[in-house]
């Protein structure tokens, strides 16, 4: 079997484009899926009772569906629901969202669980209101504490932007398996796709491990 | 009962017949006690006997279900504002110190006259700084609670509750945590108060420190007040036998 690695190299706009969208998405669904988040967990635990079993019910649900099928649904089912033609890459920003979304409301819902009682306790004998202490000495310690998890779920999505591939988003994953098509150099493209995730993952996840020493709160 | 050396001040909080409930477990079962200006009133006895519940009854961290407290002559308020205006007058220590790790020692002392008492942030800190003098900790400032000694997180604690100027400060078992060797220092800084005139509910396992610097002793047990009186009288003639009991237990021997 003779390899040519020249293909590589001839698409390689092709390639940069796809790593475009990759980061383009990856750092779309961060954008709203941090701020839902918040909402979401904030939702879960001080929730009016009707609200907090709605985000309760929303986190249980994508956080059990397996990525792929929310993608597919959002592809088949978003459109009749919203009956707006949405495009493959908004579609796939809506899958990822709802899914990051859920996790993040877990982990930031964690976050402010973790927060010692005594803390809150501390805060309003000094004469705090509720929510004095909530936004001064809780939300801080929390976010402190999450933002390890949030760079791991990161680098995570960074990995799983490859699966909105199945609704045709231009992204690497996408890319990669199109040139493969039409070039039959199967190996190679693979090869060159696991080379560029890589590279691309690798500094990513080395900038998680120093977030976790840098911010960690000792006690 | 004997004479109250400082009986002559006005009282500052009054217990009266004051009923906890935890589910069926009830913590405390009706207990009076009168503090006045500028006493030490030391709560002793054994553990899960309804001290510390009683303090944290003081400052309405814990409800009530029965009888009354009285601060500073009026009736201690069920709601979150008046709540809070009674807190900012009662300084609390903790016995875990429970310091906001996030915030270094000066913004921690900082935290209640720029958030509580809304003052600008260079007046807060001078303040923060003369409090941690005060507790001998000004070279601390800069330095976060976890590359602190327990002791001297305990001290960043006791100026973080000065911060406030309270009238009144309740102490949760303040050295209970602490290696031995730093428990000195924090008794140091609590009879250094005491000496100022400071009014302080201090509950305690430290039967030197509540004998030396201690006005009022009372002794819980089981959720009631078994015997009150001025720190002789508990370690030197006991008049129950509860009393003996429990200092008999700690192997003390007056």
């Amino acid at each position: 079997m003779t390899l040519d690695w020249s293909v590589v190299w001839q698409h390689r706009d092709a390639l940069a484009q796809g790593t475009a969208t990759t980061f383009l998405l990856t750092v779309a669904t961060m954008a709203i899926a941090v701020p839902c988040g918040i909402v979401v967990a904030v939702l879960r635990l001080y929730g009016w009772s009707p609200l907090r079993s709605l985000a309760t019910a929303y986190v249980e649900l994508f956080r059990n569906l397996p990525l792929i099928l929310v993608v597919y649904w959002a592809f088949y089912v978003l459109p009749i629901l919203t009956g707006l033609g949405l495009s493959p890459l908004a579609t796939g920003l809506a899958a990822l969202s709802l899914n990051v979304t859920a996790y993040n409301a877990e982990t930031f819902r964690a976050g402010i669980n973790s927060i010692r009682r005594g803390q809150v306790e501390a805060a309003m004998a000094l004469g705090m209101t509720r929510l004095q202490a909530l936004r001064r000495v809780v939300v801080p310690q929390a976010l402190r504490r999450v933002l390890p998890v949030l760079a791991s779920t990161w680098v995570s999505l960074f990995k799983d932007t490859s699966l909105v591939s199945v609704i045709a988003v231009t992204e690497l994953a996408y890319v990669s398996m199109q040139i493969r098509a039409q070039t039959f150099r199967v190996l190679e493209m693979l090869t060159a796709m696991a080379a560029l995730y890589w590279l691309l993952g690798y500094p990513q996840a080395k900038i998680v491990d120093w977030i976790q020493r840098r911010w960690s709160v000792t006690e | 009962m004997t004479e109250r050396t400082k009986a002559g001040g006005s009282t500052i909080i009054r217990y009266l017949d004051v009923v906890k409930r935890y589910g069926a477990f009830t913590a405390l079962r009706g207990v009076s006690l009168d503090v006045h200006a500028g006493e030490v009133v030391c709560l002793i006895g054994p553990s899960g006997s309804g001290k510390s519940t009683l303090l944290r009854c003081t400052n309405g961290l814990e409800t009530i279900d029965g009888g009354d407290i009285e601060f500073e002559g009026t009736r201690l308020a069920r709601d979150d504002r008046g709540l809070r205006a009674m807190r900012q007058r009662m300084g609390m220590v903790f016995q875990n110190f429970e310091l906001f790790p996030h915030l270094t020692a000066l913004q921690n002392v900082a935290e209640g006259p720029r958030t509580v008492l809304r003052m600008p942030l260079d007046e807060a800190e001078r303040r923060a700084l003369a409090m941690l003098d005060k507790v001998g900790l000004a070279d601390k400032a800069p330095n976060y609670p976890s590359a602190l000694s327990g002791g001297q997180q305990q001290r960043v604690a006791i100026a973080r509750a000065l911060a406030m100027q309270p009238d009144v400060m309740l102490f949760d078992e303040p050295t209970s945590a602490l290696d031995p060797e730093t428990i000195g220092e924090v008794l140091n800084v609590m009879k250094a108060l005491a000496e100022e005139g400071m009014t302080m509910v201090v509950v305690t396992h430290e039967m030197t420190f509540a004998r030396r610097v201690g006005d009022w002793i009372a002794v819980f047990d089981a959720g009631r007040i078994v015997e009150q009186g001025p720190p002789r009288q508990i370690f030197d003639a006991p008049t129950t036998e509860r009393t003996r009991d429990f200092l008999g237990h700690l192997g003390w021997t007056g």
